[in-house]
């Protein structure tokens, strides 16, 4: 059942990805000043979007289980935190890419792409701290107070890094260019971001599976070392 | 339109499927691996249960 | 007042045990020097530049030598199982969170108070509102030493212990840092403070936030 589960998400996302690919490529029109480039908001936003709300999904289901101690929602947590981060690096190297044109540099200190690099490094930390416990519990414990902790965290730093660049001014990614998106030229962002979702939602599913195998093989071990 | 443009769109978008595709295989690495534990704990416990016996 | 009464314990147990041990003051106030000495070398600066990055310089300095102090928090009681018989006292566990963390912040600022005057000497930066400077050293010490404190806890059983606090914690901090740094390099370049008020909000509601979410969170880190 989930096996089913997870193969329809996967091929509807990657039908959907496929679609949109060829409405980016050619039904939408270049922009006027970036050029062809600019079609990378198509991946790069919907990137984004999908590992914030990833962040924010998976610190729920801490707090979970931090109030039903039901180990299952910790290894949701943790896996919807592994697949959002994955989405935030694709998030960042896109970013960089579109920068590379746009600004010549690989890499600038915008507020976008540092906020975006500090929960990166947030969440670096918080697989850091899992891998440091063994005792599951602790683990489970304390990843749920650190994702607490990191998502609070991620709404100030992203605020006082923008409010950072705007007196210290830098490159500014315009993405939305003041609401001036065509008509035509939007639907693809939210199609995509659709398909990441997805994509995510079958990744997580899959992810969530072996952590329960994990668990599986932690209790045999228990059981067989015990007699 | 310059073809660098093009050439790092394309990049940008190798960049985000490759990621995308590293993933997924560090995915189907670590179930092959964990099954394979699985099964050898299982024979573990099977073992001691037939030696208890 | 109980609350308040145990918390002060607590504080006390931890600056007098300090005070009478001075390991972790005087490594603080030896790596400070180190770095603002590294910093020297790293950057051959004009004047004028000196005074731009004297936030940053100051408040790194700071956020590095304090977290020594911030890593013994914790990791002292472990000797002699004395967190066990911490936890299984009267106090809650946002007693001793709170206790630790006021004895740690005094600390820090201690080592603070040190530092800034030899930082003066070695940049030549002379600060022109003292008072409001210390203002803003209280107001972001508080924030290194919340986070700082609760990271502490929660790092306090792990074998990498040392290297996992300040992985985590310098992230978190950032919005602090920033406020202070933006706040301590208006004051000490004499640039006019009105436009920079934004960043004493940061600061506190950055130290509202936290101490309530830490002590709120410390019991379920501490006990489970």
């Amino acid at each position: 059942m989930r096996l089913k589960i997870i193969l329809t998400l996967s091929v509807l996302a990657g039908a959907i990805l496929a679609w949109n690919l060829h409405r980016i490529f050619l039904q939408v029109p270049d922009e006027a000043s970036q050029g062809a480039i600019f079609r990378i908001i198509y991946f790069h936003v919907p990137a984004a979007i999908t590992s914030f709300t990833g962040f924010y999904i998976a610190m729920f289901s801490g707090v979970g289980y931090l109030i039903s101690k039901d180990l299952r929602l910790d290894s949701i947590a943790a896996s919807i935190n592994e697949v959002s981060l994955a989405f935030a690096l694709i998030t960042i190297c896109t970013g960089s890419i579109w920068g590379r044109i746009i600004w010549g540099i690989w890499w600038t200190w915008d507020a976008r792409l540092t906020s975006y690099f500090v929960c990166l490094l947030i969440y670096f930390g918080y697989f850091m701290l899992r891998r440091a416990i063994d005792d599951p519990t602790a683990r489970a414990r304390l990843s749920a107070v650190l994702s607490i902790f990191a998502c609070v965290d991620i709404v100030l730093v992203w605020k006082s890094i923008e409010w950072f660049r705007t007196q210290h001014p830098g490159p500014v990614l315009e993405i939305r260019g003041g609401g001036g998106m065509a008509p035509g030229m939007e639907a693809p962002l939210w199609w995509n971001f659709l398909a990441f979702l997805m994509l995510a939602a079958a990744l997580i599913l899959i992810r969530t599976r072996q952590e329960g195998m994990r668990r599986e093989i932690d209790a045999l071990r228990r059981y067989a070392n015990a007699f | 339109m310059s073809p660098q443009n093009f050439t790092f769109m394309f990049y940008g978008f190798t960049a985000a499927w490759l990621i995308i595709i590293v993933y997924v295989i560090s995915i189907a690495l670590r179930e092959k691996k964990l099954r394979q534990e699985l099964d050898r704990v299982k024979r573990m416990v099977e073992e001691n249960e037939q030696a208890k016996k | 007042m109980r609350f308040l009464r145990q918390t002060l314990a607590i504080a006390a147990k931890d600056l007098r045990s300090e005070i009478r041990g001075k390991e972790a003051v005087n490594a603080s106030v030896s790596f400070a020097l180190v770095i603002l000495l590294l910093f020297s070398f790293a950057f051959d600066l004009e004047p004028e530049q000196v005074r731009n990055i004297s936030g940053g310089l100051l408040w790194l300095v700071f956020a590095l030598a304090g977290t020594l102090i911030l890593n013994r928090s914790f990791a002292r009681e472990l000797v002699n199982d004395c967190l066990d018989a911490l936890l299984a006292s009267p106090i809650s566990g946002a007693q001793l969170f709170f206790g630790k963390c006021l004895a740690n912040y005094v600390l820090i600022v201690i080592v603070e108070c040190i530092s800034l005057p030899v930082f003066v000497i070695f940049y030549n930066v002379v600060p022109q509102r003292l008072a409001l400077l210390f203002l803003v050293m209280l107001l972001g010490t508080w924030g290194i030493t919340v986070i700082g404190t609760m990271f502490s806890a929660m790092t306090v059983n792990l074998r990498l212990r040392e290297l996992m606090l300040p992985t985590l914690i310098y992230p978190m901090l950032i919005p602090a840092l920033i406020g202070a740094i933006e706040l301590s390099r208006v004051l000490i370049t004499g640039a006019p403070l009105a436009e920079s008020l934004f960043w004493f909000r940061v600061l506190v509601a950055f130290n509202v936030i936290f101490t309530i979410l830490s002590l709120a969170l410390v019991d379920i880190v501490l006990v489970g």
